[in-house]
């Protein structure tokens, strides 16, 4: 079991056969982080988007008892006894607008249908409607942050 | 003197020729038997084929009809990338320009419409065809793989199709469907926020929908159809074997002996499709599968042309992320997807989906017996016939419900009232 052939590059198989491996070992790494690089290329680090903090106006503009529904921010801004409170009208079934009708929400897509509070009555729609924080902006301007989720128990006493 | 110089420029032409087409027009049998095998685009054929692979009632010519409704789609779509801009309130635009300003814009926007539609049909038909025939058996397990692969691409091209004219039925269509995706467990918001490029449907989602749908999901459709077809000519057409009816037209060229020749002489494993059979059922791929194939391409140019002459592809008004149409109706073909998840998003956009696509896929790795392949509903695969049949009903009668029982609200709806 003698092995004669010389090989090209002189080196004995062992160290070729490892050299392969390192190779080998080499490319696949390089593939896998060629992958991961290219993945991570593709979340955007900035977004072109709405803020997801935003003004709505002053707050006098929501007078007591009303309910206001701001189309272009998909958004329900209530006046209550007890303060101020954003509720989203994006469906949570599949992302439709709800519409405020009696005192709940119903969805024009799949019925779903939520109370008041935005809970869940009737419905395809598995969680209740988003509540968002508010705030005043020092020249008493209401603001909503998206990125701020809140319970139904939220209030803003202006 | 003239006379030398007219032969030598019509010896020249003739070598450029010659360069390119190697061998002449042939006009005998063994001719075209060779123009099959040399040729890039004929060699997909093989020289001879069973006069089974004709009966037009075996194959209904489905596979056939998907590729040349790709390769329209093809045709049209970089046609309508001249005109079409991937930007929010421009795309609609320059689908209006399309419409009512660029001479033949509609027809062709009509004509890559409806072949986008037809082909989810067609193909679907095709997986229904092989799977009555038994077709996807040894040796064509992983050719039903590919082809179940390649459905899920024709879905994902109608899918990210749909956005591109931006107006309310794409907006709304993708709203639903992305937000489908956001159920899946774990990775669906994430999964959702890929696919946008953001948290809402806006510039950098057009784009995204855009690039996959003109260059990343097309690339890899004409790979997959490639390695399909092409495996299609490795492993012949199901059924041949169980048709034996000798006909004479060979036995003049070929040697009855004779039972392979050409590439498949020198190929080192035993082809299937050309030792098994016999040599004396076949006929000449060019003319008889050629000059039917073409038949075929023009019918369906010919049915595009009249459809999209008579039928306008709809284009309603521009996307308007505030209001909601009610209904907001999925694409069709997942209408049936979208009536499931209006009981449960979960079972309907998430399970359901993956469970019937996981199904198909090892399908060929569960129902392994070979008996009854290649025939239409061989009594042997009753039970698989009847338990596809009744999925693949099911799924098609949820379809009909969600377009045309469902009105506003998702209420039902009686379609003739
Ligand atoms: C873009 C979509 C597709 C294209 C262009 C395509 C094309 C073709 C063509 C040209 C054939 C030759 C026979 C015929 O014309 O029927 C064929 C056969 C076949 N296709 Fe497809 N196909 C597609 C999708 C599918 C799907 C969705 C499946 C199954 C899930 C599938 C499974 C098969 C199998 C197993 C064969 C071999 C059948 C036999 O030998 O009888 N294909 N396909
Ligand atoms: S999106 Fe509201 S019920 Fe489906």
């Amino acid at each position: 079991m003698t092995n004669d052939r010389v090989p090209p590059s002189g080196l004995p198989d062992p160290v070729r056969r490892s050299l392969f491996a390192l190779g080998g070992l080499g490319l696949g790494a390089a593939t896998v982080g060629f992958l991961a690089a290219t993945f991570r290329f593709l979340v955007p680090n900035v977004l072109y988007e709405p803020s997801r903090r935003f003004a709505v106006g002053p707050a006098s503009d929501f007078p007591p008892g009303s309910g206001t529904f701001l189309p272009d921010r998909r958004l329900y801004v209530f006046n209550s006894a007890d303060g101020f409170y954003a509720i989203s009208s994006v469906c949570t079934h599949l992302g439709c607008n709800v519409k405020h009708i009696g005192r709940g929400f119903e969805c024009p897509c799949h019925g779903s249908q939520f109370d008041e509070n935005g809970q869940v009555v009737h419905g395809p729609a598995p969680k209740a409607l988003a509540w968002y924080a508010l705030s005043l902006s020092p020249r008493a301007q209401l603001v909503v942050d998206l990125d701020q989720p809140v319970s139904p128990e939220f209030r803003l006493r202006a | 003197m003239s006379q030398t110089i007219w032969t030598r420029t019509l010896t020249w032409f003739d070598g450029v020729r010659r360069s390119v087409c190697r061998v002449g027009w042939p006009a005998t049998d063994k001719d075209r038997a060779a123009a099959m095998i040399s040729s890039l685009f004929l060699h997909i054929h093989p020289a001879r084929v069973s006069r089974h692979v004709l009966k037009p009632t075996y194959t209904f010519a489905l596979g056939l009809i998907s590729a040349i409704l790709f390769v329209v789609l093809s045709v049209t779509g970089l046609a309508l990338m001249f005109y079409y801009v991937p930007y929010p309130a421009e795309a609609y635009r320059s689908m209006k320009d399309l419409q009512f300003v660029v001479t033949f814009g509609i027809v062709l926007r009509n004509i890559h419409r409806w072949s986008a539609h037809a082909m989810v049909g067609v193909v679907f038909l095709h997986m229904c065809r092989v799977f009555w025939t038994g077709s996807y058996k040894r040796p064509r397990e992983f050719n039903w793989v590919v082809g179940v692969l390649l459905l899920l691409l024709t879905l994902g091209l109608s899918f990210t199709g749909y956005l591109l004219p931006w107006d309310q039925l794409a907006f709304w269509a993708i709203t639903v469907g992305t937000n489908i995706a956001a159920y899946a467990p774990v990775v669906g918001d994430q999964v959702k926020f890929l696919l946008l490029g953001g948290h809402v449907i806006g510039a950098t989602t057009l784009l995204r929908f855009y690039v996959l749908h003109c260059v990343m999901l097309p690339l890899a459709m004409l790979l997959l159809i490639s390695l399909h077809v092409w495996r299609v000519r490795k492993d012949g057409l199901s059924g041949a074997e169980n048709h034996a009816s000798p006909t004479e037209e060979l036995a003049g060229v070929f040697p009855a002996s004779t039972k392979t020749y050409g590439l498949m002489a020198i190929s080192k494993r035993p082809q299937a499709s050309v030792e098994a059979r016999d040599p004396n059922d076949e006929v000449f791929a060019w003319p008889h599968l050629l000059y039917r194939e073409l038949l075929i391409a023009l019918a369906v140019i010919v049915v595009l042309h009249v459809v999209s002459l008579v039928f306008m592809a709809p284009l309603e008004e521009m996307a308007d992320p505030t209001r909601t149409p009610n209904p907001a109706k999925a694409p069709w073909y997942f209408l049936g997807l979208q009536e499931l998840v209006s009981y449960s998003a979960l079972v309907g956009g998430v399970v359901v989906p993956t469970l019937l696509a996981l199904a198909l896929l090892i399908l060929p790795y569960l129902d392994r017996g070979t008996s009854g392949s290649g025939r239409w509903f061989a009594p042997e695969r009753r039970i698989a016939n009847t338990i596809f049949t009744a999925v693949a009903a099911a799924f098609v009668g949820l379809i009909v419900i969600g377009t045309f029982f469902r009105g506003p609200n998702w209420a039902w709806v009686w379609p003739w009232k």
